[in-house]
């Protein structure tokens, strides 16, 4: 399989694949081509592409400090849930104020949070942890897609343990949740 | 009782550092400076073409360091099974994980049988210290993983060709999984 992708890699460079081509290639990807389209085109904008994946994957960092918001704030969560929630929401905060910096610096605009978001009903702490867990996983299927997309090296640096972080926060909740934590992702 | 670090806190995590473990840890680092040569030769020359060759001679170092790191945790699994001091549900555990090892090593493999290389196997003989109960071999994987976690996350950056670092990527999820389930194994609470 590997042997396979190598040989596709080496006809990518041969082609001189385009960036949007490149794009293409997985679903949350197309949303940062959509991204990078609407930026404007000001000149000092560089890695236009890496800026769009980074503004996806903020979007999900805002949206995953107030699902943690809403879980710490529904009084349903025990003494220990309600812990592991603070720390992993605190390591969101982090990855939200990093990938705000490099979109910074790099000249784009960081996405804001949305005003509001729809978690569903939540009665119980099972619901918040499996609100929890379904974003986690989400945000870890995110930054795994997306970090060989990535073409600027200081910014896959910073990307890679956000992507540990988030297969931790996963790992936790699937372990919560009596999942099988024991079966490997298909690659 | 040994109090054991809290995965929840990513501060609490073992800050052992894998550079200083050993000569193949050591010579990982020196491997993985390679890798920027490629980048280099594109600089000076603007020859993408070339840079892909270029890159992958650099990967070589960092795919053979990887292997050994896996060959490793293979053999450490493989002796906390034979070792009859696992309780059923931790051996299903680190047979699955052994199973993880084995598919990583398998890939490496292939990718240095497709340049050309002939991948190296395991050691002989693995010093793995004294193993007296569950905990310590528990704790000899968890070690381990953090070792190979911490590797794959820093060469992730040094690995020059794309498919090669989407396999990479793909193992330090697998190693994040490994080391956090670990962990709560050993501080006998389900997360």
């Amino acid at each position: 399989m590997l042997k396979a992708m190598l040989k596709d890699e080496t006809e990518n460079s041969k082609r001189q694949v385009s960036r949007r081509q490149m794009l293409k290639a997985g679903g949350i990807s197309v949303a940062a081509g959509a991204l990078a389209s609407a930026l404007p085109a000001a000149a000092e904008v560089r890695y236009a592409g890496d800026l769009a994946i980074l503004n996806v994957a903020l979007g999900l960092e805002h949206q995953a400090v107030a699902a943690y918001d809403a879980g710490a704030k529904s009084k349903l969560l025990s003494a220990d849930q309600l812990k592991i929630a603070v720390s992993f929401q605190t390591d969101h905060k982090r990855h939200r104020d990093t990938l705000t910096r490099y979109i910074k610096r790099f000249g784009g605009t960081p996405v804001a949070p949305k005003t509001s978001y729809d978690f569903g009903t939540i009665t119980s702490a099972t619901d918040i942890v499996k609100l929890a867990q379904s974003l986690e996983a989400g945000a870890e299927g995110a930054y795994l897609t997306n970090a060989g997309k990535l073409e600027n090296r200081e910014i896959l640096d910073a990307a890679v343990p956000i992507l540990e972080d988030e297969v931790r926060h996963n790992t936790v909740f699937e372990q919560l949740l009596g999942m099988n934590v024991t079966e490997r992702l298909k690659y | 009782m040994k109090t054991e670090t809290n995965l929840n806190d990513r501060k609490d995590w073992p800050k052992k550092d894998w550079a200083s473990q050993g000569t193949a840890r050591r010579d990982w680092i020196r491997l993985a400076g390679t890798a920027s040569a490629g980048a280099l030769f594109y600089l000076l020359t603007g020859n993408p073409k070339r840079l892909y060759a270029q890159s992958l001679q650099g990967d070589l170092g960092i795919l053979t360091a990887a292997l050994y790191l896996e060959n490793e945790a293979i053999a450490a699994y493989q002796a906390g099974a034979e070792s009859k001091l696992l309780t059923p549900g931790v051996l299903a555990v680190a047979v699955a994980f052994q199973g993880d090892h084995k598919y990583h090593r398998d890939g490496l493999s292939g990718v240095l049988k497709s340049l050309g290389v002939t991948p190296s196997g395991p050691e002989k003989k693995y010093d793995f210290g004294p193993l007296h109960n569950e905990q310590d071999i528990l704790r000899l994987a968890r070690n381990l993983e953090h070792g190979a976690m911490q590797a794959y996350a820093t060469l992730a950056s040094n690995i020059q060709t794309k498919p090669v670092l989407n396999f990479a990527a793909n193992v330090l999820v697998d190693e994040v999984r490994h080391f956090t389930v670990l962990n709560s194994v050993l501080s006998g609470k389900n997360y």
